[in-house]
């Protein structure tokens, strides 16, 4: 098997350099060859949303390296066995730079990067890491702390909501940062939470924000949904609405808050340098502002710009690491001490996150 | 706006697209016919209706044309299950399936794209009641649906029509040996059935929530079909599953949003819950129940 793919490979190699029929040394084929990438993603690659986050993400890539890197994207994977056969196939066919770009790939791409060491694997929000395998994560929190001061200042009846798709720290963490850059601004502000319990149901996520509306929450708070529908809602009532990953502002021109948009090109592009260049070192990424790979754009106008001044003084202090939204004291939602005073939750400890800080009404999914 | 306000008002539109699905597949189930396509047809449905709103057909064209395509792939069903006499179980999770891959292939230029829903249309002085009034403020696609459904009761409680269609369900032999064309019948009461479910899917792609996202039905199909049965075949108390189920899933979220402290996992199973126990608790007279029951159902027929 493995003998006929190489041949394969190698015929492919000497059509496409047009050196067919002479003889050539493997690894100057190797050479010659563009890298074959491939993304893997478990939704199709809207116009919007975590899909056409990744698939963005690789455009400098090719852009940078022209016809030396080949990318491919298979999109609407379904988690589990499909995958892992699909993934296999890819690599198989010579791809050596695989992306998984959902959680639930993690065992059959650590699989992949185990058995053949001159694969490298990225693996979206997984834990896991092997010398050949980086899981990558974003740092959305300190996007979300920048909005949350943005949505105090906007706020007129003191309340904000959030339709939350899964309890899960990576989520919870967002809405703790949310609420505390609104208290940063507005002490008394509470935010409410509803949990839809489930990664895709527009018409659910739809009527939550409605409920959050008839609750008098006035900034919405999109958390980890890929369609428009809850910034749809928003506009259509009229009140402020911000997401996550890529801007929805041409869905609610005049209520469009903002988005923490992420960027991974920079990962992507170093990661790609480092695997050409042979240096690559699997590692746990958790990227962030100071990254470039977290940017909130889109800021609505609407915010007052003594607070926009506020914001961007603290986003340059985020992004220098001088600030951080978890530095205490800060309480939990029981009361208790979540941070003490003076102390900051270290990557780990934010990674693995699961209460509410005071000021979030809602109760905690267990 | 309180919660309870929250609730009324948009009960009746998260209710619809169930109930305009789980009518449709009442009457086909009543001819003696288990299409368990509903899903996909709903899928299908959904995203005609959003291409042709998308570009500028408006919302009768598209709610038209989502009946047809669903009716259309109904048909398709019908031959197979009905013409060849296929195992309808079998056939109906087939063209489910198909309806919701020709729903993604369709659908893919359109992901995430959005339209603008219906106007909701005020019943004057009902409306102004106060904490009920939300009841009497919806968009026409609802109105339209509750005439529908106040006419398939009509239809089952008063005509001819009626009673054919269930003589056929319960006993085939029998309605074909006085005279009735079995088939035939059978083939317009799923074709009516995918109908019914195109617009629900219409429904839920360009009025309740505007957009256009692969998968966005969700399993609503589904719900659908345990409507029919736990409404045991009858358009009231399916009228009523759908409204408490409608009601039970938004009192779950209004419930977080006022911050109960109730777990969100619960309230997010509430609904079935609540679903199950009611019509349960309705149709636990077993009499009644096989009273209303459809004998023939699934079964193929041969003369």
């Amino acid at each position: 098997m493995m003998n006929h793919l190489t041949r394969r490979t190698l015929m492919k190699g000497l059509a496409a350099t047009g050196l067919a029929g002479t003889l050539g040394s493997r690894l100057a084929l190797a050479a010659d060859e563009p890298l074959g990438i491939t993304l893997v993603l478990p939704s199709p690659v809207g116009d919007v949303g975590w899909g056409h986050a990744l698939a963005a993400g690789l455009e400098p890539v090719k852009a940078a390296y022209g016809d030396k890197v080949k990318v491919t994207v298979l999109e609407n994977i379904q988690e589990g066995p499909d995958a892992d056969r699909i993934m296999n196939k890819t690599v198989a066919d010579g791809n050596k730079f695989l992306i998984a770009g959902s959680f639930g790939y993690q065992n059959g791409a650590l699989q992949i990067a185990r058995r053949d060491p001159s694969v490298t694997v990225l693996h979206a929000s997984g834990f896991q890491v092997a010398p050949n395998f980086s899981p990558f994560a974003a740092k959305y929190f300190q996007g979300t702390y920048l909005l949350g001061m943005a949505a105090a200042a906007l706020s007129k009846t003191g309340k904000l909501g959030s339709v939350s798709a899964f309890a899960i720290p990576e989520l919870i963490t967002s809405v703790n940062a949310f609420t505390l850059g609104a208290q940063a601004v507005n002490p008394d502000i509470e935010v409410s939470v509803v949990w839809v319990n489930s990664w895709f149901d527009p018409a659910k996520e739809q009527e939550a924000a409605k409920a959050l509306i008839a609750q008098k929450c006035d900034v919405i708070f999109s958390n980890a949904q890929d369609t428009p529908s809850v910034i749809a809602a928003c506009e259509e009532a009229g009140v402020y609405a911000f997401n996550l990953n890529s801007s929805m502002k041409k869905y609610a021109p005049k209520t469009y808050l903002g988005c923490v948009a992420t960027d991974w090109s920079p990962f992507f592009k170093a990661s790609v340098d480092a695997h050409l260049a042979g240096t690559f070192k699997g590692a746990n990424t958790f990227l962030g502002v100071a990254d470039k790979v977290v940017e909130v754009v889109d800021w609505n106008p609407d915010i007052p710009a003594d607070t926009m001044t506020k914001i961007k003084e603290l986003e340059a202090k985020i992004a220098d690491g001088s600030f951080s939204p978890f530095t205490g004291p800060i309480a939990k939602a029981d009361g208790s001490e979540g941070v003490a005073g003076g102390a900051t939750l270290t990557d780990a400890e934010i990674v693995a996150m699961d209460w509410h800080v005071k000021g979030v009404a809602s109760p905690l999914p267990k | 706006m309180n919660a309870i306000e929250f609730i009324l008002a948009g009960m009746l539109a998260a209710a619809t697209p169930f109930l305009l699905a789980a009518l449709g597949e009442m009457v086909v189930e009543r001819a003696g016919v288990l299409n368990l396509g509903v899903e996909g047809m709903m899928a299908l449905g959904a995203v005609i209706a959003f291409i042709i709103v998308y570009h500028g057909g408006g919302h009768v064209l598209g709610f038209v044309a989502a009946g047809l395509a669903s009716a259309i792939l109904s048909l398709l069903f019908a031959v197979i299950a009905l013409g060849f006499r296929a195992n309808q179980v079998a056939t109906g999770l087939a063209i489910g399936i198909l309806g919701q891959g020709l729903s993604a292939l369709f659908g893919k230029t359109y992901e995430s794209l959005t339209v603008t829903g219906l106007p909701k249309l005020a019943v004057p002085g009902l409306s102004e009641i106060p904490v009920i009034g939300g009841l009497f403020v919806q968009d026409a696609a609802v109105w339209l649906t509750l005439a529908a459904t106040l006419g398939i009761w009509a239809v089952f409680a008063y005509t001819k029509v009626g009673l054919v269609i269930r003589a056929i369900g319960e006993n085939p032999k029998a309605a074909h040996a006085i005279g009735y064309p079995v088939i035939a019948i059978r083939v317009a009461a799923v074709a009516f059935g995918g109908a019914m479910a195109g617009f629900a899917g219409a429904y839920a792609s360009v009025v309740y929530t505007p957009l256009w996202a692969d998968g966005m039905i969700a399993g609503r199909g589904w719900i659908a079909i345990a409507l029919v049965v736990f409404g045991t075949w009858l358009t009231g108390r399916i009228f009523l599953g759908a409204c408490l189920f409608g009601a039970v899933s938004l009192m779950g979220l209004a419930a977080q949003a006022t911050a109960l402290d109730v777990p969100s996992q619960l309230l997010s199973s509430l609904p079935y819950i609540v679903t199950i126990v009611v019509l349960g608790i309705i149709s636990a007279d077993r009499r009644l129940l096989k009273l209303n029951g459809v004998a023939s159902l699934g079964e193929p027929f041969e003369r």
